[in-house]
Formats: structure tokens, sequence, C-alpha cells
């Protein structure tokens, strides 16, 4: 399965088509930043916030950029299991590199401060905090942006529609006074917990239900492409 | 590999495409698929390659490694032919020094060496279906499903086809194949199946026997050898050979005068696979059936 998710990052790489999400996400970064500095975990959950959409496009990205007749090819080559868990697998990989850009360009450019406040959380506690709310964002990113792709929609624009809605349902529903959180993955809660201060209680129920969205639409991709190659 | 009532449509509403399928292919065997343009070639090669799950019913049996040429070759992507094919042997669970070596043995067999270091775009389409056929054949296929591989491919390639078959089948593989060119007139011994309204008729061919073979010469303007070879092959007629027509004072041996093959007197009809595919570089040729 390496050699499919190499080969897969390999031509999201090189297409060029991988510049157009990191520059969105560098300038959204670069307007959070310069309004000064900020606490590291504070900083890190609005940073995740606005990665979510990146991350999700970036995958939609990933996954369409192989021609369709390559990724059956890919699939009679490999098995279906095997070429599905490969392009989220690849997308995990790339996902990874976008959030450790955005955890270390707010250090480059003087966004965040490594001074603690009286009574407030030490250095590391803010940036594992941060780390943990990226991660947290990063695989119903990846979820979402595999529902959008190509593979499942059928056609570029339903893609576009199913991203976009996925991203503006995640911010609507994640608000505070949402009836339905639990139907978009806690990106917004987990920013808001990050600001509180939150308990491990909060961390862990945060991250169970990151989890659970994300395998739910993780298992709606796999379950639409089933019947869908 | 069995296929056990197998129906398919696209999507919920679409009309079936295939209907009540009931096939089987044992190692060792070949099929043909022929059927008009639009018939469901395509489809039923696709179901067998697992790439489409049946809406209803069950392919079973399919043999661990396939593999499949699209009748055309993806080649919009960002690769070398060398960084490709090395990456499909990785996909199709090679190791290092082994796909390797199965990349050198079949660009070299395939002709395609000096094109290792070209982009994939930038190929011909004939050049790109051959890169279709070496990674379909990087690790030895138990079934080899070839969609139309005659198509974009010049003489000398065409010949290398068989080859390949010849090989899958000879290692106890099986070899499903789709042709409107009678270019499978070159499989003896193969099956057809026939696809029509969505049904599935399969058949042994044995309908063809060599001594029922007569040659027939015909003579056309030179600017129209091509394309009479061309309607000749799509029409499904073996074409032997083309060469210059003799000056008609001097009848040079193969020229009418000489006694049509096959017939009394005449030398014995070529066996199937003897000719076929010298460039047209005359007006008269001849044509086996």
């Amino acid at each position: 399965m390496s050699g499919l998710v190499r080969l897969r990052l390999a031509g999201f790489l090189r297409t060029g088509r991988a510049v157009a999400p990191l520059l969105a996400g560098l300038l959204a970064l670069g307007v959070l930043y310069g309004g000064g500095r900020a606490q590291p975990a504070e900083a890190y959950g609005v940073s995740a916030v606005v990665l979510f959409p990146v991350l999700a496009w970036q995958t939609k990205i990933l996954l369409d950029v192989e021609p369709d007749v390559q990724r059956r090819l890919a699939l009679v080559l490999a098995g279906a299991a095997r070429e599905r868990a490969a392009g989220l697998l690849a997308a995990v990989v790339a996902g990874l590199g976008t959030v450790a850009v955005g955890l270390v360009l707010p250090w480059l450019v003087g966004g965040v401060t490594s001074q603690v406040t009286p009574g407030g959380r030490s250095l590391a506690a803010g940036v594992a905090l941060g780390v943990w709310a990226h991660l947290l964002a990063l695989p119903a990113a990846v979820a979402l942006g595999a529902l959008a792709s190509r593979a499942v929609t059928g056609s570029a624009g339903y893609g576009v529609a199913v991203l976009a809605l996925g991203v503006v349902g995640t911010l609507v529903l994640g608000l505070s006074d949402s009836v339905v959180p639990w139907l978009a993955p806690p990106v917004m809660p987990a920013a808001r917990a990050i600001a509180a201060g939150p308990s491990g209680a909060t961390v862990a129920l945060l991250s169970g239900w990151a989890v659970a969205w994300s395998a739910t639409a993780l298992a709606g991709y796999a379950w639409r492409r089933r019947a869908r190659a | 590999m069995r296929w056990e009532d197998v129906w398919l449509r696209y999507g919920r509403r679409g009309p079936w495409v295939l209907r009540e399928a009931n096939l089987r292919l044992g190692p060792g065997e070949a099929a043909v698929v022929v059927g008009r343009n639009g018939a469901g070639k395509s489809t039923l090669l696709q179901l067998a390659a697992g790439v489409l799950r049946p809406t209803r019913g069950r392919v079973v049996d399919r043999p661990r490694h396939v593999g499949w040429v699209p009748e055309r070759f993806p080649a919009d992507q960002p690769f070398t032919v060398q960084r490709y094919l090395a990456g499909m042997a990785r996909v199709a669970g090679l190791g290092g020094s082994e796909a390797d070596l199965a990349v050198d043995r079949w660009t070299g067999r395939l002709g395609l060496t000096r094109f290792r270091g070209v982009r994939l775009p930038e190929l011909s389409k004939g050049t790109a279906q051959k890169v279709g056929l070496a990674q379909a054949m990087l690790r030895r296929p138990g079934l080899l499903i070839l969609d139309e591989p005659w198509e974009g491919l010049d003489t000398a390639a065409r010949e290398l086809v068989p080859g390949l078959i010849d090989e899958v089948l000879a290692a106890g593989g099986s070899v499903l194949v789709s042709d409107h060119r009678g270019e499978t007139a070159r499989l003896p011994g193969a099956t057809h199946w026939t696809v029509a309204d969505g049904t599935v008729t399969a058949r042994a061919s044995a309908d063809a026997p060599v001594e029922a073979l007569v040659v027939v010469e015909v003579a056309v303007p030179a600017a129209r050898a091509a394309g009479t070879v061309a309607r000749l092959r799509a029409d499904g007629h073996h074409v032997l050979g083309v060469r210059a027509a003799a000056p008609p004072d001097a009848p040079a041996p193969g020229a009418p005068a000489t006694p049509v093959a096959g017939e009394p007197g005449g030398p014995p009809a070529p066996a199937d696979g003897a000719g076929g595919g010298v460039p047209a570089t005359g007006p008269a040729g001849r044509v086996g059936r």
C-alpha cells in the first residue's frame, strides 16, 4: 500500500495543484497572525479552525488529481480496500505537512509569544493543546474532502458543493448556541474549549466526538465507493 | 472465474446494461468479447477486472493477480514511463529489486526502452497504450483483461499482443479480450462471448476450421490500400499481406497467373497467423477469411 501512497503523493506534488490550498492556508494564517502576539494555545485553536477547510480542499485535490482510469488501474492491482485506504493515507500525510506549516509559521512571523502570563498555562501545555486541536481537525477534514472527491460525487460541481456545504456546516453548526452541534466535527467547540482552558474530560469528550464523526464520514465514503469505482 | 447470474446497471433508475450473465473462464482459457459499439463490452471487462461491482449476482474465483489494459491509457499523469511503471510495480506488490527487474523486462519487450525518460503526456497514443500493456504484465497476471488492445498500436506492436496472451495462457492464466477489428482471428480456440441487448452468449470458437480457409486476392489502387486493409480488418477478415502488383506482361509469383492458395492444385492455405499487417506499399493484396 505504501507504493500507492507514494505514487499519489508524488502525483499531487508534481502537478503543482498542491500550491493553491497551501497558499490559501498561508494567506489565512497570515491574516490570523497579523494582529499581534497571542498565547500559543488560543492562537492554535483558531488556526485549526482556519486550516479545516484548507485540509479538506487539499484532500479533494489530492484524490481528484489522478485520472479516473488510473484510479481503477490502481484498484485492479492493489485491491479495492487498499486503493481506498492508500488515498486516505496519502491525504493524511499531505495534511500533516500542512499542519506542520501551520504550527511553525506563527513562530516565524511573531504571531505567538513564549511569555507565560501569571496564572496562565505553560508554553509546553499550550503547544500540546494546539497540536491536539489540529490533529482533531485533520481526520474530519480528510473525511470531508474524501466525500467531496470526484470518485464519490461523479462531477466537479457536486464535489465543490459538498465541500462548501461541509465547511459552512462545520462552522455554523459549531457555533456555541447550535442545536445540533454533533452533526459537525468539533472543530469550533475545540477552539472554544482551548480558549477557556479545557479539563481532561472535555479533551476526551471532544476527541471521542471527532473520532466518531470522522469514522462515520469515512464509512460513508467507503460505502459510496463500493458502488462507484 | 465464474459469473453467477450477474446483472448490472449504472444508477438505480438506469437501464440494465447486462442481464443474467452466467459465464465461466477456466485456467489456460481465453475468451473474446465481441459486440457492437456500446453493447457493453467494456462494462463486461470491467466487471471481470473487479472495477465494477455487479448490481445483482456475483463474480467468484477471480484470480488474485489481475492485469487490466483499459481501452485508453490515462496518459495525463506527471510521471516518466520509468517512474510510472516502477510505481505501478510497487502498487502490484513487487519489492524494490523485483519491481526494477519487471520494469526492465517489460520496457525491453514492448520496445519502450528509449521512452523510459519521457513523460507520459508526451507519448504518442500507441506508445502510451504499450505502457498500459506493460503495467498489466509487470506482475504476471492470473487473469489478463485486454480492452481493444490493438487500438492505436502500429503493425509491429500489434504482433506483440498474441505473444503476451500466449504467455499468460501457458502459465495457466486466463485471458479476456474485446475486439471489434477481427484481430482475435489469431486466437484459435478462444471462446466467443457475444454481447448484444444486455445479454451475453458464450460459444466455443469452432466455426472456422483451418481447412475451410480460402485466400481471395484483391487489386486496389495504391492510394486506397491502407483504407481497404483497415475496412477488411474491421469486417473480421484476416489480411495476409500487401504487395505491389506485377506489370501486366510479366506475372510475378503470387500474381493472378498463380493458382489461388487453398484451391486444388494450389499451395496449401496458410495457417492462421502466418502473415497480416505488412505495410501497405502496393495496390494488390490477399485476403483470407
